[in-house]
């Protein structure tokens, strides 16, 4: 079991990217940062789903980048599904967003 | 239990990344606590230390509890259970080992809540198989009558007897007997130390009692334990970075401080070895803070070696470093160029009083007109604040010497666009320090002066001063100085409710006026040092 706000979830992500050897897309200027954007809140307490973007700095493979977040990740935080985006693809969904 | 229905339920699940657990079956069952929250306890390198270093033995496992907050303590009470260790939810009374860290007097009450919501008996006479070890205190006395077993010094220094001990019997008489002949441990049952015509006399209680007691240290730092499995928590600490600690103890001689004498002497880590230290914990955490420890950075000997072997990988992992003891003129020397180059963190300058004469007297050896000079290229660093500590209550400090703190902020504010946070603390003659004889000053005159320094302060939306209360800061110095009658003090204002006193806004002076009336306490003999020894005089220098 595991209890967090969504402030605790970026760093619980943050910590587990930076433990794996995979090429983390940090954002530029005085204070970077692991770049991570959610779709949806989570409530603390409650058992559910959530969407999360993670950006890499260069291509990896699906499957290994899956592999190796999962064996970073506590326990009660399991990824379900994962896809691969460009980011050409990501800014589309976004202004469709809008 | 559902963790939900409970504020900040993370402090209380045990489930951080590098945990460790272990079956309780056959082996040694400790479990070491914090007397304060989750947020500070998990903050608290010392605990961290022992943490580790007891689970590196595979007979032993070591647990760990923290103070409750209201709520949790409330459930337990109303549902009859008991508190229980955070990794295998165990009761505390099921363990045969609780060790408790203590680095502030002011959580002594919170100790026995503890181990009132554990089922642990209160007075060490009462216990027939648990043992409590208390350490991290410098004059033991006040607690006395609560600990089986202080641990005075260092632990890596005590921890190979420690574990020796435990393995040869699971006898509690045993066990007693066996640290009461080692060095470094020490059994207050076996003594008595009363005031006799204003003197404390202390006395073995049984033959085979030592006569002399010793704090232990830590001979080489390079060589001793340090955690690199890094219990990595899932919500925010208040120290929310991993320190990595370059040295021990201080090459200064600050009449008030009690931190030079109590890690002593000054001992360094080789560059290198820190190096190692860093990336090992980086590798296992993944944490985005890193600040290096020391009581007194600036006198690290390698500072220009560490700083040129480790900030290229700082840079490349996007990890911060601050580095908190800092002084002012390696913002002006050759560090310049190599601090510029870190992530922005705070400043923090320790200049204690704002008239050289009384620097001078305290012996606290920094250049103001420097900090003025850095206050001008601060911009060329990538500093959120600038921090400041000051003190007031000195022997011989004039009004004067008051308004110079506010002159002083006023001053900077003027020089500097940055924000400025300034701590301000009373002088507290605390054990073995330089001025353990001095007296703590009058209340009524700390009162004046406190209202001298609020009516002086600059007005500025940038400032952000900190004052604790002279009721605090009188009973801060009655715990650190206490004898053992102040333990009946503690225990009385304990069932008056006194409960988080270290916390400025839950602080309240009534349950400790009232304990001290009806104990009777010569409380004041103790502030203003009256006695020709001192209650915790016996310890060997």
């Amino acid at each position: 079991m595991i209890y967090f706000s969504q402030l605790d979830l970026i760093h619980i992500l943050e910590r587990a990217l930076r433990r794996t050897d995979l090429p983390i897309y940090f954002t530029q200027g005085y204070n970077p940062h692991v770049k991570i954007s959610f779709r949806s809140g989570l409530k603390l307490g409650v058992t559910g789903k959530i969407e999360v973007v993670l950006y890499f700095s260069e291509k990896v493979d699906r499957e290994r980048a899956i592999q190796k977040l999962k064996e970073h990740l506590p326990m009660g935080l399991n990824i379900l599904k994962g896809s691969q985006m460009s980011l050409k693809e990501i800014n589309k969904l976004r202004r469709q967003a809008k | 239990m559902d963790f939900a229905q409970f504020r900040r339920p993370q402090r209380y699940i045990g489930n951080e990344w590098n945990v460790i657990k272990k079956s309780h079956k056959g082996r040694i069952p400790v479990c070491i606590g914090y007397p304060d929250l989750y947020e500070l306890g998990m903050s608290n390198l010392g605990l961290r230390i022992i943490y580790s270093i007891l689970n590196e033995e595979s007979d032993i496992v070591c647990e760990r509890v923290f103070m409750p907050f209201d709520d949790l303590s409330q459930y337990l009470k109303e549902n009859d259970q008991r508190l229980f260790s955070l990794e295998s939810k165990t009761p505390l009374n099921q363990f045969q080992v609780l060790g408790f860290n203590f680095n502030a007097e002011l959580n002594y009450t919170n100790f026995l809540h503890i181990l009132e919501l554990g089922g642990i008996p209160r007075y060490s006479h009462q216990r027939k198989d648990v043992i409590v070890l208390g350490g991290g205190v410098v004059n033991p006395e006040p607690i006395a009558d609560f600990i089986d077993i202080f641990v005075l010094g260092e632990f890596e220094a005590i921890s190979n007897d420690l574990i020796k001990i435990l393995r040869s019997t699971s006898s509690r008489q045993a066990r007693i007997e066996a640290f009461s002949q080692t060095p470094g441990f020490y059994i207050p049952q076996l003594y008595s130390n009363n005031l006799e015509n204003n003197s404390y006399l202390f006395k073995p209680l049984n033959e085979k009692a030592p006569k002399s007691i010793k704090r232990v240290f830590v001979k080489d730092l390079d060589n001793s334990y340090y955690p690199t499995n890094w219990l990595t928590p899932h919500t925010a600490i208040i120290q929310d970075r991993v320190p990595v600690e370059i040295a021990r103890g201080c090459p200064n001689l600050c009449t008030f401080c009690q931190a030079r004498k109590q890690y002593y002497p000054y001992r360094q880590r080789k560059p290198q070895k820190v190096k190692e230290i860093i990336k090992k914990i980086y590798k296992s955490s993944g944490y985005e803070n890193f600040s290096l420890l020391s009581l007194s950075a600036s006198d690290y000997s390698y500072m220009q070696e560490l700083l040129d072997g480790v900030l290229d990988y700082f840079r490349e992992q996007r990890i911060g470093l601050s580095l908190p003891s800092l002084r002012i003129d390696d913002l002006l020397g050759p560090l310049q160029e190599r601090l510029q180059r870190l992530k922005s963190s705070s400043l923090t300058v320790a200049v204690e009083a704002a008239q050289d004469k009384l620097r001078k007297d305290i012996q606290k050896n920094i250049d103001i007109k420097q900090l003025f000079e850095a206050a001008k290229v601060l911009h060329s660093f990538n500093f959120k604040q600038i921090k400041l500590y000051f003190m007031y209550g000195f022997p011989n400090e004039t009004n004067e010497d008051i308004i110079a703190i506010a002159d002083m902020l006023k001053e900077l504010l003027g020089k500097s666009n940055l924000k400025i946070s300034a701590s301000v603390n009373v002088f507290m003659p605390k054990p073995i320090s330089i001025w353990e004889s001095q007296s703590l000053e009058d209340e009524k005159i700390l009162e004046e002066k406190r209202a001298l320094l609020l009516n002086s302060l600059p007005r500025s939306k940038r400032l952000d001063v900190s004052l604790p209360s002279t009721k605090s800061t009188i009973l801060e110095t009655l715990l650190a100085r206490g004898d053992r009658t102040v333990g009946k003090v503690i225990e009385n204002a304990y069932r008056k409710g006194a409960l988080f006193c270290g916390d400025n806004e839950r602080f309240k002076w009534a349950p400790w006026k009232n304990a001290i009336e009806e104990e009777g306490s010569a409380y004041q003999k103790i502030l203003k040092t009256q006695t020709s020894n001192f209650a915790w005089s016996f310890i060997d220098k």
